[in-house]
């Protein structure tokens, strides 16, 4: 076991057991952290990857922004940590049945499926190629994507505010 | 796509549907004006079309014209395609004309009725689905156009609903055709099945050919000849011949315009019209003609015989029109296809026009239809009493008049016909003598009706004789012209034999136009025509005579003694031979007794309680599980997502293995054979691996393989099946124990 | 050609899109710029979203017919996309025109519905343009957010609230999986495009090891099952309905209404996409039939079909609710259309494309129905119907008429479509597999009867019971004129259906490889 695979396990394991945390956690500040977690190992995932400008907008964005912004969501809400959670839901036993069955179907694509492998430059500037991607190749994915933003951020804007009272 | 004939069917059409939606915003002027422009605007339209293109309808087998086509699936191809030949221009311009003047008619008959617009748009409705039946150039369309007519007559019987007998008349009618279309949709397939198409013109070339259509079918008959029997079946629901005539008569009970367009002039001839329209398939099958000519004739004479003794003025009408009908059935069956239509032609103007003239005589008296408590009309009702007369002396085939034309042109058909072979030789002059049994009928119920209504003194009560007044210009109009149509449309179809003294020589126009359409007319020997048309106007004579005997100025002593004498005759014709009697004891009972037992074994016991119970136990206990479900927790419905997400893979990844795999050891000689099921076997392709080296032994699409051992030994026998639709490959082994 | 030159010439082809974005920045800047208290706003931003429907409608007419590529294989436009938009854009006019007069959008909100749906409306061109697994992606994520927004539009209701929360997590979820499915397939093949997927897919399929082979097929096989739950869940298939009954509930009926057709014919454009290009060996709708990864995809198809009828149907039977009952009803109509996929032909596909057309008229049509009932009685559930006919004849023979054409029965636009869905599985009667595309279509006969049950249940109530208490029902006069034209067309084209069969056979071309 060389020191690249077992970062790459320290990695996974950050990751999973973030997930998994903040899907499991009754507290929901401790989900948070799961959710920090998860997000720093999948940012160390893209760094393996050579994907550095991913690796940095991911550490950027998710845990410099979004991450930074659940937390003060968090603190600044008195009783959102001491949720109830009223789950009466199929139970454990089927949940954990249908997570079996799941994840045993997709360790096996896993491990088993021919997958395309290429190597790549351990480090290598992603970043005038992303430049390019996204002004050349990808120019109308990368365009479609902040029209979709922009209509998503307005609906989520209208269903937040509150009426103007004038309005009714 | 534009298509002018297309404008003759769908303007009543568009009037009938404007009048349905908006008519009742409308004042009754602007009703009956769109109601009329409709059919007199299709009117000029089929003008224009008939005798401008006059040589192209004529004689180039008409015009043709596809409006589109309105559906393809598979092999059949349904157009909506209209054809003007002179058979259907003719049909046309009756319909048309015929339709235009009893529109106008209405407006002075219907004035006091309150759905003025819902009976103009009916009629607009009748008029477009009875041209969309004229024009129809494929059966299909021809079929729409044939139930439209139904459809438009089923709700004018029953316009006046509100009264019980009326609504019950309606439905009576709607049945009795059902009966009939049921004949006309399984020719259609018979025809079909034969030719491979519907379209009319593909099927009378079949007919012309005659090798798919004279190819036995049942019983020995060829397929023309059942394909002729059921559309004549569907032919004698519509146009009322024995055993389906008994809904005309009682269809009187609509408004007087409905049966003197409907019931009189167009819709009921329909079926003589399908019946010449066919004619190619007909004079293929002379058994099948014999069928229609026997049943026409007896129709004829039967329905003469009861309208001797019915007292209501439009059911005498009625039963006439069962009778003239069947003598164009018989016109047709003879082969003397331009003669029945010829009929219909001049049959449509002289009994329009004495339709017509009964309304307005009902009309004079208040609405009362018996002729027992009329008499002495003719002084008060000029106009209608002129009329009347004309339109009776050409129906019982006085000379001059129209029907005397028609009916010669049917009478020395009948006799003079070579249609039928020799083992049916006897057909033709049978109906012959038959047609002049009945004429003389005709002539004397007809007489009778005329004496007894416009002759003598009147016997109706005093207030009722009070009211008694000629009807205004509005119905007066239409009834000269029909007068005057009665009067002269025969002269377009003068026999040979009478030309010829005009030194004019060869076929009646009539006749010439519709040779391309329905054939050559029958040449007919002079001297049977003589010899017919002196026995004829002698019979017509001899029944007027009669009636005058009996009936002239009111009911005179020969009459009442006559009565007296044979009571239970008079009382057993009075009653239409109790043929609706019959009918509802070896019928109408047993049906719905039957309907009744059906309704509680399948209704009540093995729908109600077997199928339906057991569906909606299956179904609640469906609608519960999905309830649980979707009780709206978000986790439920994920799960559900998750599992159906497993169940669509495991269905994905499952491959097909076959039922059984049966191994048959004889000696060295091992036969191996998987069983399958239908649908897969056949696409199969099987290789058979007997000695395990990998390679297979044995190859192909048929399951099962033989394979000899070299000695004996546990040996297995891999299987490989590959299903080439899918892709899909499996590999089944079995063990083989060849013993020593 | 370089390739920002090719994404320039590209441009061109993309006008209709490029309108409709517009058009999205436009309502938003007009719904800020209208005053809120003017009378003519809602007047406004209606004409205004029309406008821009309308021109995007221009455009598309004067756009060229032949079919290409555009953006570096990003999406494509060709004959069927083509006729996609045409019916995405009547659904979108439709539903600005219904959404104009309904109750349920106060007018300070009406502009951003406007916006939004423009934007779904984009998403949806997207969507049956895609050729690429990223545009895929992006596309439905375009139609899918903008309606969580939407279906929570109505302020304080606490209905609209759960069904765009729920609408959230199971889209969330759904096109979380289907993306799970899209990395898979790049990971096997390295390329997203969807014209070079079948391509090297079969390549990849020929030589391997055993083991290799197991893998490749299950991991091919999962693979394309996850696409196909993103795509089950947008024409709301079983099992990925559940959404569908919960947030039509408690989502503005206008725009439910367009959901029920809008999306869902945007979802089924997309399947024939994937399903004719990567999943077709040799490509067209034939090769779609051998199947790839050994897996007989007619088959799972036809699967979910029976079981999304079956499922939607027994569902409606006792629902009282009619936007739960038509949501049912929704789902079970996805169940028949996906017959038409499950036919793997020509035909089949074109008959999908003749259903969504006449399901988009009837449908809407019924939910216009609905509308109007709603604006009188103030709520929705089938007792709200009781004597319709005696209140409002023309509503309730419309509504009829709807329903009729929804069970499929002649002369009615309903019927010819679910005539050519019978066709196409029938047509294999005598072929491959026929045992069982004769199952599936007597399944679907079944599903005709018992769907016949709930949709009578609702012409009953407007016809024979008496009508509770004196309520006036006066529906909006655009919307009678809309009912009228609804119901008309489905009695015309249920006569003369040529027209949907020459436009849908011409629309029929399209790019499977590059």
């Amino acid at each position: 076991m060389n020191t690249q695979f077992a970062i790459f396990v320290f990695l996974a394991l950050a990751t999973l057991i973030g997930a998994a945390s903040v899907a499991l956690s009754r507290n929901i500040f401790w989900s948070a952290m799961g959710l920090l977690s998860c997000l720093v190992g999948v940012g160390g995932l893209y760094v393996m990857l050579s994907a550095d400008f991913v690796a940095i907008t991911q550490l950027l964005v998710y845990i410099g922004g979004v991450l930074v912004l659940i937390l003060f969501a968090i603190m600044l809400t008195s009783q959102i940590q001491e949720i109830s959670v009223s789950n009466r839901s199929v139970g454990l036993v089927g949940g954990y049945l249908i997570f079996f069955v799941v994840s045993t179907l997709l360790s096996f694509v896993a491990l088993w499926a021919p997958w395309r492998l290429t190597s790549k430059e351990p480090v290598a500037n992603t970043t005038v190629a992303l430049g390019d991607g996204l002004l050349g190749t990808w120019l109308l994915p990368f365009e479609i994507a902040s029209v979709l933003l922009v209509a998503t951020l307005v609906g989520a804007i209208v269903i937040a505010r509150k009426e103007v009272k004038s309005d009714s | 796509m534009f298509s002018r004939l297309l404008l003759i069917p769908l303007l009543p059409l568009l009037g009938a549907a404007y009048l349905m939606l908006a008519g009742q915003r409308h004042t009754r002027s602007v009703v009956q004006t769109i109601a009329i422009l409709a059919v007199f605007a299709s009117c000029v339209i089929s003008l224009d079309a008939f005798f401008v293109g006059l040589p192209a309808v004529v004689h180039e087998g008409g015009i043709s014209e596809l409006v589109y086509t309105w559906f393809a699936a598979g092999s059949v191809e349904v157009d909506l395609a209209l054809r003007m030949d002179s058979l259907s221009g003719l049909m046309c311009l009756v319909v048309t004309s015929i339709g235009t003047l009893i529109h106008f008619y209405s407006i002075g008959y219907m004035a006091h009725d309150e759905d003025y617009a819902r009976f103009f748009a009916y009629m607009n409705l009748f008029c477009g689905a009875m041209l969309l039946l004229v024009l129809g150039d494929t059966l299909p369309v021809l079929f729409i156009g044939w139930e439209g007519v139904g459809l438009s007559s089923y709700l004018l019987i029953g316009f006046w609903y509100k009264e019980h007998a009326n609504a019950s008349a309606g439905r009576k009618a709607f049945i009795t055709n059902r009966i009939g279309d049921f004949g006309f949709l399984i020719g259609m397939f018979l025809l079909f099945r034969a030719t491979g198409s519907l379209d009319i013109p593909v099927i009378l070339g079949a007919a012309q050919d005659g090798s798919a259509l004279s190819a036995p079918l049942w019983l020995g008959q060829s397929v023309a000849f059942w394909a002729g029997v059921f559309l004549f079946l569907g032919a004698a629901g519509k146009s009322a011949q024995i055993p389906l005539y008994v809904w005309l008569p009682d269809a009187m009970a609509g408004p007087t315009p409905v049966s003197a367009l409907i019931h009189a002039a167009t819709m009921v001839t329909a079926g003589v019209y399908l019946v010449a329209r066919m004619s190619a398939v007909y004079l293929l099958a002379p058994a099948a003609l014999a069928i229609v000519a026997l049943v026409g004739a007896l129709t004829a004479l039967f329905a003469a015989l009861i309208g001797f003794a019915q007292n209501d003025f439009k059911r005498v009408l009625a039963y006439s029109t069962v009778s003239q009908l069947g003598f164009m059935f018989a016109g047709v069956g003879t082969a003397n296809f331009a003669g029945g239509i010829f009929h219909l032609f001049t049959h449509a103007f002289f009994k329009a026009g004495l339709f017509l003239c009964a309304g307005s005589v009902m009309h004079a008296m208040s609405g009362l239809g018996d002729i027992t408590k009329m008499g002495g009309l003719g002084k008060r009702l000029p106009w209608t009493t002129r009329v009347f007369q004309i339109c009776w002396l050409s129906i019982c085939g006085v000379p001059i008049f129209s029907g005397f034309f028609s009916k010669d042109a049917l009478l020395g058909g009948a006799f003079g016909t070579e249609a039928y072979g020799h083992g049916l030789a006897w057909v033709g002059p049978l109906v012959g003598v038959i047609l002049l049994v009945a004429a003389l009928g005709t002539a004397f119920y007809m007489s009778r009706l005329y004496f007894l209504v416009f002759s003598g003194p009147c016997r109706a009560d005093e207030q009722t004789q009070h009211h008694i007044h000629e009807s205004p210009v509005s119905m007066v109009f239409p009834l000269v012209v029909l007068a005057a149509g009665a009067l002269f449309a025969g002269f377009a179809g003068v026999p040979p034999a009478l030309r010829e003294l005009f030194g004019k020589h060869g076929e009646s126009t009539l006749a010439v136009w519709l040779e391309p359409a329905v054939g050559a007319p029958l040449a007919v020997a002079h001297r049977t025509e003589w010899i017919v048309m002196g026995i004829s106007t002698a019979l017509a004579l001899v029944g007027i005579g009669f009636g005058y005997f009996f009936y002239g100025g009111g009911y005179r002593a020969p009459a009442h003694a006559f009565a007296r004498k044979l009571p239970r005759l008079v009382a057993l014709v009075r009653d239409k031979f109790r043929v609706d009697e019959i009918y509802d004891a070896i019928l109408v009972r047993p049906l719905q007794a039957l309907c009744r037992i059906t309704f509680l074994v399948v209704d009540r016991v093995l729908v109600d309680k077997i199928l339906v119970g057991i569906w909606a136990f299956v179904a609640d206990v469906g609608g519960r599980a999905c309830r649980f479900i979707q009780a709206g927790d978000v986790q439920r419905y994920l799960a559900v997502f998750a599992i159906g997400l497993a169940a669509l893979v495991w269905v994905a990844a499952r491959p097909a293995a076959p039922k059984e795999i049966q191994v048959v050891v004889t000696g060295r000689h091992a036969k191996v054979t998987l069983v399958d099921d239908e649908a897969r076997s056949g696409n199969l392709q099987y290789r058979f691996d007997f000695d395990g080296d990998g390679v297979p032994d044995r190859e192909g699409k048929t399951a099962s393989a033989s394979w000899i051992y070299g000695g004996p030994a546990r040996y297995t026998v891999a299987i490989t099946i590959e299903d080439a639709r899918w892709h899909t490959r499996r590999v089944v082994e079995r063990d083989v124990e060849v013993r020593p | 050609m370089t390739i920002t030159q090719f994404n320039i010439a590209s441009a061109s082809w993309f006008r209709p899109e490029l309108a409709l974005t517009a058009g999205i920045l436009l309502l938003f800047l007009l719904d800020v710029l209208v005053r809120k208290q003017s009378r003519y706003r809602v007047a406004v931003l209606t004409v205004a979203a029309l406008a821009c429907v309308g021109v995007a409608a221009a455009l598309l007419a004067f756009q060229p017919v032949e079919s290409r590529a555009m953006f570096n294989g990003m999406i494509a436009s060709d004959p069927f996309a083509t006729f996609w938009k045409w019916l995405f854009l009547g659904a979108a006019a439709l539903t600005v025109l219904i959404a104009a007069r309904s109750d349920e959008f106060p007018s300070p909100r009406i502009g951003v519905f406007y916006a939004l749906l423009l934007s779904v409306v984009l998403g949806m061109f997207l969507m049956a343009t895609s050729l690429d697994l990223l545009m895929l992606y992006l596309a439905i994520e375009m139609v899918s957010l903008p309606s969580y927004a939407i279906a929570g539009y109505k302020p304080g209701d606490r209905r609209a609230a759960e069904a765009s929360l729920k609408y959230v997590i199971y889209g969330g979820v759904a096109s979380g999986i289907m993306l799970f499915g899209l990395s898979y397939i790049y990971g096997l093949v390295g390329s997203t495009n969807l014209t070079a997927l079948g391509v090297r897919l079969e390549s990849l399929a020929a030589p391997a090891s055993a083991g290799g082979q197991l893998g490749l097929r299950v991991a091919l096989m999962v693979a394309v099952i996850f696409v196909l739950c993103g795509i089950g869940y947008k024409i709301a298939a079983v099992p990925w309905h559940m959404w569908c009954p919960d947030v039509y509930e408690g989502a503005p009926t206008p725009f439910v209404a367009f959901l029920s057709v809008g999306p869902k014919a945007a979802g089924f454009a997309l399947a024939v996409r994937v399903f004719y290009s990567f999943l077709a060996s040799g490509g067209g709708p034939e090769g779609f039939a051998r199947g790839l990864a050994d897996v007989p995809w007619p088959a799972v198809v036809g699967v979910l079909s029976a079981v999304t009828m079956t499922l939607g149907n027994l569902s409606a039977l006792h629902q009282n609710n009619l936007k739960r009952l038509l949501a049912y009803s929704s789902i079970s109509h996805a169940g028949y259309a996906l017959m038409g996929l499950a036919a793997a032909s020509q035909l089949g596909v074109q008959s999908v494309m003749i259903y969504m057309l006449v399901y988009l008229v009837m449908n809407l049509g019924a939910f216009l129905a609905v509308i109007a009932i709603a604006q009188a009685t103030g709520s929705e559930t089938i007792a709200d119907c009781n004597g319709l006919s005696r209140r409002h004849p023309l509503l309730a023979v419309t509504f009829a008429v709807f329903l009729f054409s929804l069970t499929g029965l002649p002369p009615l636009a309903g019927f010819v479509g679910k005539w050519y869905l019978f066709v196409a599985v029938l047509s294999h009667y005598a072929g491959d597999g026929g045992a069982w595309y004769v199952t599936l279509a007597v399944i679907a006969a079944l599903n005709t009867a018992i769907s016949l049950y709930y949709y009578v249940r609702i012409i009953r109530a407007m016809f024979i019971e008496a009508p509770a208490g004196e309520l006036v029902v006066r529906p909006r006069v655009s919307y009678q004129i809309m009912l009228g034209t609804f119901s008309a067309a489905l009695l015309l084209f249920g006569v003369w259906w040529n027209p949907l069969i020459e436009w849908t056979q011409a629309s029929l071309t399209f790019l499977t490889r590059g």
